[in-house]
């Protein structure tokens, strides 16, 4: 765990009382009955509402919002700059991803500074936008786009791809595409899709005995549905083969139906910016 | 790794041999190099292995401590990997900078042993609540030539195959203080059961300016891997089972392409899985009494 | 412990050594194709890898930096983070003050042999790697990197040699003992962890010990050229550093005899070239 020297600790040894009252202890018995019917309601296959919004910080070159459920992410791109600690010139340029949680967007707080999966979801962030990204357009610089998880409500690392490539394309930077990111979990033979933050941890845990086929995992696929291509596959669990080949197809299905829901929000971007020009014109 | 530079006709000759499934070492596209595997190299530390695989040069050590376990899992021990790059390997990684790396290394670890399926933590627990095994994995890496994913999860189950925990023969709670006594006879320990330990698959496909489809190869060394625009790695549990998938590189692919190679990562992950146990099975043959080599021959 | 449990009343240490006696050195070298040197070597239980890179361009420095003419070495000393074979593991392999510390020691010995006059604006990289850790690791680490750098073919002047004599730190009530045997000083030599960690003075010597026979050799006290001392432990009086001087330079002439005959062997066994 990486120590913060700036700010005041709180002190080490604190342990969040969930751990020892009884609410915890019904939660979790909650989901496993959502193996039939989903605690929200929702269809196994079925996403959830999808909220997207650009243009929401005046500071950044290009920012958007996305609401995907309760989930909620912010995130900003800012102009190219020189790549910094390099000395060598590169005939690509570079993408540098930052994905933080806010310390009060999970149950448990979290530290102001990135942790190891933090820091390895804007790893997986990176690859997932790379392939969507012209980075032959600028040579030798490197594009920033943080992205900020104002409350996670399940399934943050995609909400905050998807949001993160609006914002690339927000800013004016050269795309081939926009990416999508869907979420998929499974637990002993149901698979669910978008997941709440109880379905990640219900996948998370394994059920009993492996040798029957009890599957459990989560996978985040990242896609450019425009050109059927999957630019990040993310998995962890235990999984068999067949799930995984009946989860990639029901994925990419899902991410060819988000395409659409971005596209809209960039057209209306687009038609508000000529509005804009059109009044400043006049 | 960073350090070959490799020109355009050079990328465009190991592509066409791929196509060709003719590898500029003559190798195949689904074959390994030859590898070499030797535990207990370190006598002080609780399990080692060195792994060779072609230049690729591995080093583990587990080191068993006793902690405390986590609040939210009382009944858990814990399991941590540290991968450190030498700077033997290259001059690059001298200081911090082989830290990239060796994080990006020990992250794919830690989620291809996150499944309980794979290893079961609460094997680990002695009181719970109080102590418990915590056991640090930690690999370095002297030399590498391609392919570390394979041979840093290789290296890491043999060194975990070997790994003696020293047994508990009482663990009480003495007025609310844990009081553990561990066996004073230094065999009388407890293995890992290793039966369901992964290893890494990669796969690298090579996209590049040429549309070659979906050809993929593995075991890739490092011009391989320049050439290469993503590639996958798979973590492969003996039954079959996948525990985790990354995409690493700036290239995407199609689902198809995606799906054929978890397949034949699949059928490859479980032949190495049986070719290692094979191995470390025929090495405890040998007996307690084999001569250690460790790096002198 | 106290001191006098290091040697016993038969002359013997708790390995069974006597107290100038060296632990067992093997040696191999050429252990990896990439670097342009390796070489690895095991005192006793310490077990140590060296590589080195180089003469190539300074990296980094190469921009209106170096312009002095002499060529830079640049040393990194690691421990493995399972390398301690008693108690914790270690937290961080290197980046910490005393592997710091080392590193630049390791640097003076190194620039103490290497003709850095040959090689204007280029850089020599030596990176040692300790893997286990049971006494005497800064003396392995300066051995196995004489060694790269031979196998290397980098011309040195002359083996660098580390070596340790440790004595136990006597109480204030007891005489000197004026009565070394031969001349060949006091303390034992090649302390292993244990022994070092009794709370006796160990004073660290890398030497260019000469070959037998020159003129070096001949002079009884004062053979070798000490480029490297260092003391950690408990106080030691003046009067004692004397004699755990000579038995460490012993130690250190012992030792290259060993190193040399490793280096021949390899040389005329391995090597292609020279059969």
């Amino acid at each position: 765990m990486p120590f913060d020297q700036k700010r005041i600790n709180g002190p080490e040894v604190s342990v969040p009382y969930s751990v020892y009252t009884d609410v915890n202890k019904s939660k979790s018995s909650k989901p496993k009955k959502s193996l039939h019917k989903r605690v929200d309601g929702r269809e196994h296959k079925d996403l959830r509402k999808i909220f997207v919004k650009t243009g929401v910080i005046s500071q950044a070159k290009g920012s958007a919002y996305i609401e995907v459920g309760i989930t909620k992410v912010v995130c900003s791109v800012f102009d190219p700059r020189e790549i910094p600690n390099k000395n060598e010139y590169s005939l690509q340029g570079e993408l540098f991803c930052e994905f933080k949680y806010a310390p009060f967007a999970c149950a448990k707080r979290r530290i102001h500074q990135q942790d190891a999966e933090e820091k390895e979801f804007s790893l997986v962030m990176q690859r997932s936008l790379e392939p969507a990204v012209c980075r032959q357009e600028f040579p030798n610089f490197q594009v920033d786009v943080y992205a900020l998880v104002l409350d996670n409500g399940g399934s943050s690392l995609a909400a905050a791809i998807m949001c993160a490539s609006l914002a690339l394309a927000d800013a004016s930077v050269p795309m081939f595409g926009l990416v999508t990111a869907v979420s998929a979990g499974f637990y002993k033979d149901t698979m669910f899709l978008d997941l709440t933050v109880e379905e990640e941890v219900l996948c998370n845990s394994a059920p009993a005995k492996p040798n029957p086929p009890n599957n459990h995992g989560l996978i985040m696929q990242a896609a450019l549905p425009q050109h059927d291509q999957i630019s990040e596959f993310f998995l962890v669990g235990s999984i068999n083969i067949d799930c995984i080949k009946q989860a990639i197809e029901t994925l990419t299905v899902a991410n060819k139906n988000i395409c659409p829901v971005v596209q809209q929000c960039l057209v209306k971007t687009v038609l508000r910016a000529l509005k804009r020009k059109e009044q400043e014109k006049n | 790794m960073a350090n070959t530079l490799l020109s355009l006709a050079e990328k465009t000759f190991i592509v066409h041999g791929v196509d060709d499934n003719y590898r500029t070492d003559g190798r195949n596209r689904s074959e390994y190099r030859p590898m070499e595997v030797e535990t207990k190299v370190l006598p002080h530390t609780s399990g080692s292995a060195r792994l060779r695989l072609a230049n690729t040069d591995i080093l583990v050590g587990v080191k068993a401590e006793v902690d405390t376990p986590y609040p939210d899992n009382p009944n858990e021990g814990k399991l941590e990997f540290f991968v450190d790059c030498s700077a033997n390997a290259t001059p690059a990684f001298e200081g911090k900078g082989g830290d990239n790396l060796g994080t990006e290394i020990s992250n794919t670890l830690t989620l291809a042993y996150q499944s309980s399926h794979v290893l079961d933590l609460t094997t680990l627990c002695i009181l719970p609540q109080q102590k418990c095994w915590k056991l640090y994995v930690d690999v370095l890496i002297l030399q590498c030539d391609g392919n570390l994913f394979d041979a840093v999860a290789l290296a890491v189950k043999a060194a975990l195959y070997s790994a003696q925990i020293p047994k508990v023969t009482t663990a009480t709670l003495d007025g609310g203080k844990a009081d553990i006594q561990l066996s004073d006879d230094p065999f009388d320990c407890v293995k890992l059961d290793v039966g369901s330990f992964p290893v890494l698959v990669t796969l690298c496909k090579n996209f590049t300016f040429i549309q070659i489809g979906e050809n993929c190869v593995v075991d890739p060394t490092s011009e391989e891997e320049e050439c290469s625009a993503a590639s996958i790695v798979v973590a492969v549990m003996p039954n079959g089972r996948i525990t985790s998938v990354v995409k690493t590189g700036y290239g995407s692919l199609q689902p198809s392409t995606l799906v054929k190679t978890l397949e034949l990562a699949k059928d490859i992950g479980i032949k190495l899985n049986a070719g290692i146990m094979n191995a470390l099975k025929e090495e405890d043959e040998l007996g307690s009494q084999r001569e250690i080599f460790g790096f002198l021959k | 412990m106290s001191g006098q449990d290091l040697v016993s009343d038969q002359g013997l240490r708790v390995d069974g050594r006597r107290a100038n006696e060296l632990r067992q050195i093997r040696v191999r070298m050429g252990v990896f194709g990439q670097s342009d040197g390796s070489a690895y070597l095991e005192q006793g239980n310490t077990k140590v890898l060296a590589a080195v890179y180089g003469p190539h361009q300074p990296r980094g420095g190469g921009r209106g930096g170096n312009r002095s003419g002499t060529g830079i070495i640049n040393c990194q000393y690691s421990m493995a983070v399972f390398s301690f074979s008693a108690g914790e593991r270690k937290k961080r392999p290197r980046g910490d003050r005393k592997t710091q510390e080392t590193s630049l020691q390791l640097r003076r010995a190194i620039e103490a042999i290497v003709q850095v006059e040959l090689y204007p604006r280029s850089q020599i990289d030596v990176f040692v790697e300790v893997l286990q850790s049971d006494g005497s690791d800064y003396c392995a680490a300066v051995n196995a990197a004489t060694l790269a750098l031979i196998d290397a073919g980098i011309p040195i002047k002359d083996y660098s040699v580390g070596c340790t004599a440790t004595i136990a730190s006597m109480g204030a009530s007891e005489e000197v003992d004026s009565k070394d045997e031969t001349g060949s000083g006091t303390g034992i030599v090649d302390a292993n962890h244990m022994e070092e960690c009794t709370g006796a003075t160990t004073l660290t010597v890398v030497a260019l010990p000469g070959a037998p026979g020159s003129n070096y050799e001949s002079d009884t006290d004062n053979s070798g050229l000490v480029v490297v001392a260092q003391g950690t432990g408990a106080r030691l009086h003046l009067s004692r550093l004397e004699g755990l001087r000579q038995r460490a330079l012993q130690g250190c002439r012992d030792t290259r005899v060993i190193l040399d005959q490793a280096v021949r062997f390899h040389l005329t066994t391995h090597d292609p070239h020279f059969i």
